[in-house]
């Protein structure tokens, strides 16, 4: 399993590596000059060019990609151009309120889904089976927006119980609790189908396998026999396509986040792309690609952990 | 028929396609009443967006400022929007300029990804480095290339057609590259090389056509996801710009009017729902009337 997980970690380098040269090269061909916008509109020639020299800006394209990993090593992203605040600042405060929202949605969505999913193969091709698949085809189908939408209009508006602009407070207070949950049920919402589709087709698997004949066999009852022997090993497979789909849900919570004004890495980064604020828009951008990059890694250990076949076979 | 098939490799796979699969394709999706009722909804979706500058009855640009945010019924069949444009004129010019967007980002991503996908399968030596390279892809999702792009080009619906054209790349490659190492195994590929056909020439007659059902199933499905993508990345104002009528934007824009006039953002995204769920509903019907295996 070691040797799985160091060649996982050693396929990530280059893929880090090439993250941070899209990341740099971002800077390259944005219009804003970074030593004029620094300079201020005032600024003559001479300045300009000594504020070149101090930012390295002269220097070959190889060597100033060489500096820029130096920096960004020891933290260093930039300051952004719209509000002069350090941009490493900016996306610490913004990635504790993204993670939020995504584990909020996800607190709900997938117990949902796992079980909307394994009643749906228990009673396959009844009437309930289609009706969950139909639900689940249209919550894959659904933008985002229009529930978001739909959710501020009925319970931020019509019936006015939740509010739906901004996050008041951390979670535990009550006022922080009523906030996340609009945005919570909006990003949980477009998740849930893709949970209960992947989740039947893996208990379907599983139940036609060998293991789940013997323990019929035995004379197990049908809800032990789901519980214990289909929907746990069904559930590996799950547990990695629910890792894999973080993109997506990370996407929603793009979309989420500018509906409900959620102070979250997602408004962040579409903020600083609409106001040209480039040091902004590329930090969020290297931030959120290397969440990726992790979270990629940390599936793929967690799936050799899970499954023993995949710990056997590439020794230990 | 049945002489004419065993006669040469070539007659195979043609027979086999053109003589028994596509009728009963056809009627095995109108069978399906969902599968059926899906097909008509796309049929209609393009035809009214082919059609939008003859049957619109405004214009989708200028409106009257008098009459603004009226609801369906009182201005036109669906009302008018915050600058007083008709709403059905809007919907309808906003239809092409969305599926022009999908179309357009399926049509570069499904075929850079089918020839990296086609390459992989057939040239062993090139599928290492290719392969990678999608998985690279593939771990980044969509609204990132998009936030990227943006980045770069600037917002508009050319930085969210190559976001969506790229993001598509490695998903088709992988559909392809499955389909056509399968086919690749079968005995008349080893006939058409024994007989001396040129690489082209077994990819384009062969593989290519061989490998057409699942590539149809995913270009349906995928056309949908893209078309939502593009849709989210206009809502949040990195794909197209106003005045251009996008469903997407239209819908950002009917946000600010969602308390006293909801129809301005509800009638856009709804019609985007049925599209996006109309092209999932048909791909799914497809792959169960192309492969009764793969049935549930």
């Amino acid at each position: 399993m070691l040797r799985h997980v160091l060649q996982r970690l050693l396929l990530a380098v280059p893929v880090l590596l090439g993250v941070l040269l899209v990341g740099f090269l971002l800077m390259q061909v944005v219009p804003n000059d970074p030593a004029v916008v620094r300079a201020g509109p005032t600024a003559t020639q001479d300045v300009i060019e000594g504020i070149r020299r101090d930012l390295g800006l002269d220097r070959p394209l190889w060597l100033q990609f060489a500096l820029y990993l130096g920096r960004l090593a020891r933290g260093d992203l930039g300051v952004s151009i719209i509000n002069n605040m350090p941009v490493l600042e900016e996306l610490g405060n913004t990635i504790g309120p993204t993670l939020e929202l995504m584990l909020a949605s996800l607190a709900w969505s997938v117990p949902l889904g796992i079980g909307l999913g394994t009643v749906g193969a228990c009673w396959r091709g009844g009437l309930l089976d289609r009706a969950i698949m139909m639900v689940s085809v249209a919550g894959v189908s659904v933008p985002v927006f229009l529930l978001g939408l739909g959710l501020v209009w009925l319970l931020g508006f019509t019936f006015p119980v939740l509010p739906f602009s901004g996050r008041a407070g951390p979670l535990w207070t009550l006022e922080g609790l009523a906030g996340i949950i609009l945005p919570a049920l909006t990003l949980g919402g477009v998740f849930v189908g893709p949970v209960a589709r992947m989740t039947r087709s893996a208990v379907l698997d599983v139940l036609g396998a060998d293991h789940v004949r013997t323990a019929r066999a035995k004379g197990l009852s049908e809800t032990a026999v789901v519980l214990h022997h289909a929907l746990r090993n069904a559930l590996i497979p799950v547990v990695t396509l629910i890792g894999l789909q973080i993109g997506f849900l990370l996407g929603g919570a793009v979309v989420v986040e500018s509906i409900f004004s959620w102070p979250g890495i997602g408004r962040l980064a579409v903020g600083a792309i609409l106001s040209s604020d480039a040091p902004m828009a590329q930090g969020t951008i290297i931030i959120l690609s290397v969440g990726f990059i992790l979270v990629n890694l940390a599936v793929d250990v967690l799936y050799a952990v899970l499954d023993p076949r995949i710990r056997e076979a590439s020794g230990p | 028929m049945s002489e004419t098939i065993a006669l040469t490799p070539e007659a195979a796979p043609h027979a086999d396609f053109a003589v028994a699969r596509r009728p009963s394709l056809l009627r095995a999706l109108l069978r399906d009443p969902l599968g059926a009722a899906a097909l008509a909804v796309v049929l209609l979706v393009v035809l009214a967006a082919l059609l939008a500058p003859w049957i619109a009855p405004g214009d989708p640009y200028g409106g009257d400022l008098a009459n603004t945010l009226k609801a369906p019924g009182e201005a036109g069949l669906l009302g008018t929007d915050g600058q007083g444009r008709d709403m059905i004129t809007r919907l309808l010019f906003g239809l092409r300029t969305t599926l022009g967007m999908g179309i357009s980002a399926v049509v570069i991503g499904c075929g850079l990804g089918g020839l990296a996908g086609f390459a992989a399968a057939y040239y062993p030596a090139a599928s290492g480095v290719v392969m990678r390279l999608m998985d690279v892809l593939l771990s980044f999702p969509a609204i990132l290339f998009g936030l990227a792009l943006t980045a770069i080009v600037g917002p508009g619906l050319r930085a969210v057609v190559i976001a969506l054209s790229v993001a598509t790349v490695p998903l088709m490659a992988r559909v392809v590259r499955g389909a056509a190492l399968v086919v690749l195994r079968q005995d008349y590929i080893e006939g058409a090389r024994a007989l001396g056909m040129s690489d082209a020439r077994i990819l384009t007659r062969y593989v290519l056509l061989n490998c057409l059902s699942p590539i149809f199933v995913f270009v349906t499905l995928r056309f949908g996801q893209v078309i939502l993508l593009g849709a989210t990345l206009s809502f949040i104002g990195l794909g197209a710009q106003p005045p251009t009528p996008e469903l997407g934007a239209m819908a950002a824009d009917g946000r600010n009017f969602l308390f006293f006039a909801p129809h301005v953002a509800v009638l856009p995204s709804l019609v985007i729902f049925v599209i996006v769920l109309a092209f999932n509903v048909l791909g799914d019907s497809l792959r169960d009337a192309l492969d009764p295996r793969l049935r549930r």
